[in-house]
């Protein structure tokens, strides 16, 4: 498992085309204890890599060129999976539904005080953690799914659709017996207790591979 | 005498109804019926040139020419008193007279003056036997001197009115207290004087009265002069003063009124414009018509009669103006039955009808000008009032345009703000950390500055734009205009997800005119091409903003990719009220066109080949090298 070094602080990314209130900003994380880089567009902050490290986007709303909700549509195909605050000046509510249902963790309206600003990383950061940690989860349980035979996977995929052991084994053309071990053998590779467990993995790692 | 008795009298009676007849049936024919004309034979007292004579002779002149009956040719003879008297001078007259007037024996002699009828009636029997006498200026004292006169003598007696011509000046000159009385040494002056000794004293008590009687001129000019207004003045005139010598009274008067300290009083007329101010004066020439009547009478054939009413002609009150006026009597004082001379006939007297006619041209016109007048001065305030209005309206679309635009100026306040506040906050928690980090302090510090100043520059602009202000007439440059506000334009149109584009010409495009009008002209063109654009996909709005320079004019365009103009909308595109919008007012566009055309440009509206419409403004350039209107502090 590729866990983070044990102590670089969050990283920020603050996108805002006002180069002034940018500079403060950065300068405000910096302040407050996090690493924080600048970006005058949401081309430049495509341009530079984002290094897989728990932090979250600043996003100003309307910037020339693409928008910020534009950008945050954007961030899933260029594989950053960080939270995203946004923050305008226009706190109309159209844009802020919209930034909230594409998955915004904030919308914040400037000027945009230190303890707002602070609170909402602090969720952002959690959110990011948590999302983290999910995603380690499912790849695990990815690794371990790889281990089950051809066999067992069709056995898994017959448990977990809810059929008897006796109609799986009908269906197959082996005995029941033989299907019982089959599913004791998923069990123990998936790490799973019980049959009912296994179909929550099973759920998991499908709505995992979707994201 | 025969006595009359009953047949004398019928036979009388008869030929008086006989010659009635005739004379009523010849009547008309009288005059050519009779050709030979009548002598007259008029004796003047005094010398020709009497003014008294002047108008005695012109008054007969006219009367004889009133009568119906024989031509008169009138001869004149002057005993030319005072210089000539005595039975010798008496002598040699009638002798020169009889031997004169042989060939030329008058039918009628007219005696001018007492002493011209003591001399007729004293030669009559020797001169003229016979002819009837008609005497006119002679006193009802002389005459009692004379009588009785035969029955052939008949005249018109002169009544000088010195008491009434008294008790008319102290009614004009209350403050008088003294009379002075001025005559003369000539036998007439020595009659006047009598008349007066007799008269004055009936004013005892009411003035003192003084006579001048006899001095030589020089010593009673002397005297005069000395007088005050407290006195009075009344000359008869004199023919000879103290000293022996002669003049005339009008003569003697004119001196005596040029020097009196006091006004002057007479009682003849023609001592009128010598000085006096007047009195109840005898009208010679009045006097001499009345005479000639006498004497048609005579030569029509009736004869003058002793018994007949004594004709006197009444004596006037005449007056000077002048001397009036100089004596301070007031106008109202004088009897309107007063003969007043001199008096400059008012203008209403003389041009009524003009007066009349100017008068009612002045009213007129007075109407006229005044009723122009306040209808200037309604204009004016119709004027001032549309002018106002104007403004009024002009401010009051450009606030609102401006409230078209809050959300952009929020913005553009509000990013210097929110820098400031986290540079603030970043500031605080750099101190309180305790690592004091000084260079990044004062980074803060001037980009604080710097973004307090920014947040200042957007007020002061939009504090441009939402004054009232003055209209102004000055020079400036378009494009810096265009650039001042095109950070808030940018904004509004970020805001709105529209790409808005600049050019700039890249040189001064120089102008005269009101700057923020021509901003408002820009805001307005512009935030139309935005609502222009609005319905389409983000992708596609788009507007321009050029601004254009060359040698003859500046200008500038707005461009967008809307939908473009429609043919019904292009002709009334600029006029007010009319929107295709559902929120607009339609005075955007007629605002614009107000605006530029008072600026002596002009604005036109098409649709771009590539769809959406342009916007196009020009003024007439104005640098500030070339001829041409300066502004107000130059």
């Amino acid at each position: 498992m590729a866990m983070p070094e044990p102590n670089p602080p969050p990283l920020m990314h603050v996108v805002d085309d006002d180069e002034s209130l940018r500079a403060a900003l950065v300068r405000l994380l910096e302040a407050a204890g996090f690493e924080a880089r600048g970006y005058a567009s949401a081309g430049d902050f495509l341009l530079h890599p984002v290094p897989d490290r728990p932090g979250c986007v600043l996003l100003d709303v309307r910037m020339p060129g693409p928008s910020g909700l534009d950008l945050q549509a954007a961030l899933p195909a260029h594989k950053v999976k960080l939270p995203v605050i946004f923050m305008t000046g226009f706190a109309d509510v159209p844009t802020s539904v919209r930034a909230m249902k594409a998955g915004a963790v904030d919308f914040l309206e400037k000027p945009v005080q230190r303890q707002t600003l602070v609170e909402a990383i602090g969720r952002a950061l959690q959110r990011d953690e948590q999302q983290r940690r999910e995603r380690n989860d499912i790849a695990g349980l990815r690794e371990r799914f790889a281990l089950l035979s051809p066999r067992e996977q069709t056995v898994l995929e017959q448990v977990v659709a809810g059929k008897l052991n006796k109609q799986i084994a009908a269906a197959l053309e082996v005995s029941e017996r033989t299907i019982k071990t089959l599913r004791a053998q998923c069990m123990d590779k998936l790490g799973a207790a019980t049959s009912a467990e296994l179909g929550t993995l099973v759920e998991r790692l499908r709505r995992g591979s979707a994201d | 005498m025969l006595p009359a008795g009953p047949l004398r009298s019928a036979t009388r009676r008869f030929a008086c109804l006989w010659l009635l007849a005739l004379s009523f049936a010849m009547a008309p024919l009288s005059a050519m019926a009779d050709p030979k004309p009548a002598n007259l034979l008029v004796i003047y007292s005094n010398g020709r040139l009497l003014p008294a004579n002047v108008e005695a002779d012109r008054g007969l002149r006219e009367g004889l020419a009133e009568g119906v009956g024989r031509h008169a040719n009138v001869f004149d003879e002057f005993l030319d008193a005072p210089r000539f008297e005595g039975a010798e001078f008496v002598e040699t007259m009638s002798a020169f007279l009889r031997g004169k007037y042989a060939k030329h024996p008058p039918d009628v002699i007219v005696a001018a003056g007492p002493d011209a009828l003591a001399f007729c009636l004293q030669t009559r029997s020797h001169l003229f036997a016979g002819i009837p006498i008609v005497y006119l200026v002679v006193s009802e004292g002389i005459l009692s001197r004379l009588a009785p006169l035969p029955p052939d003598v008949t005249g018109i007696p002169i009544v000088y009115e010195f008491s009434r011509t008294i008790e008319q000046a102290m009614a004009w000159h209350p403050k008088a207290r003294q009379l002075v009385v001025v005559t003369g040494t000539s036998p007439q002056d020595r009659a006047w004087e009598d008349q007066l000794r007799s008269e004055v004293p009936r004013f005892r008590g009411r003035i003192e009265t003084e006579f001048l009687s006899g001095l030589p001129t020089p010593a009673l000019l002397a005297r005069l002069s000395r007088l005050g207004d407290d006195s009075l003045v009344l000359a008869a005139g004199y023919f000879r003063d103290g000293a022996g010598t002669d003049f005339t009274p009008r003569e003697a008067v004119l001196g005596m009124s040029a020097v009196s300290g006091a006004p002057v009083y007479g009682v003849f007329n023609t001592l009128i414009g010598a000085g006096v101010v007047g009195g109840y004066m005898a009208d010679f020439r009045a006097m001499g018509r009345q005479a000639a009547r006498a004497v048609n009478q005579v030569l029509e054939g009736g004869q003058p009669s002793p018994d007949a009413p004594v004709r006197t002609v009444p004596a006037t009150l005449n007056v000077d103006w002048n001397e009036a006026r100089r004596w301070g009597i007031s106008p109202r004082a004088i009897p309107d039955n007063a003969v007043v001379h001199f008096r400059e006939p008012s203008l209403w007297e003389s041009h009524r009808v003009a007066v009349l006619a100017s008068l009612a041209v002045l009213v007129v016109q007075t109407g006229l000008i005044a009723g122009f007048m306040v209808e200037r001065r309604r204009r004016k305030l119709a004027v001032q009032a549309e002018r106002q209005q104007r403004a009024e309206l002009l401010h009051a679309s450009r606030v609102a345009t401006v409230g078209e635009l809050t959300g952009a100026i929020a913005h553009e306040i509000n990013q210097p703000l929110g820098a400031i506040l986290s540079n603030a906050e970043a500031a605080e928690m750099m101190l309180d950390s305790g690592t004091h980090q000084l260079d990044g302090l004062r980074q803060i510090l001037a980009d604080i500055r710097r973004d307090d100043l920014r947040a200042g520059e957007v007020i002061r602009r939009l504090k441009g734009l939402l004054d009232k202000h003055q209209v102004e007439h000055q020079r400036f440059d378009l494009d810096e205009a265009v650039a001042d506000v095109e950070p808030i334009l940018r904004v509004e149109a970020r805001r709105r997800a529209v790409v808005l584009e600049f050019q700039h010409p890249g040189a001064a495009a120089p102008m005269l005119g009101d700057r923020v009008q021509i901003q408002q002209v820009l805001i307005n063109l512009v935030l139309n091409a935005l609502d222009a654009v609005a319905d389409l996909p983000e992708a596609r709005r788009w507007v321009g903003v050029s601004v254009f320079q060359d040698a003859d004019q500046v200008g500038l365009a707005v461009q967008d990719r809307g939908h473009g103009l429609s043919p019904q909308a292009l002709p009334v595109l600029f006029d007010s009220f009319y929107s295709t919008k559902t929120s607009g007012m339609g005075l955007g566009l007629s605002i614009v066109r107000t605006l530029v055309q008072a600026h002596g440009g002009q604005v036109t509206a098409e649709n771009r080949v590539d769809g959406g419409a342009r916007f196009r403004v020009e003024f007439p350039r104005s640098d500030p090298n070339v001829d041409g209107p300066h502004h107000g502090d130059a």
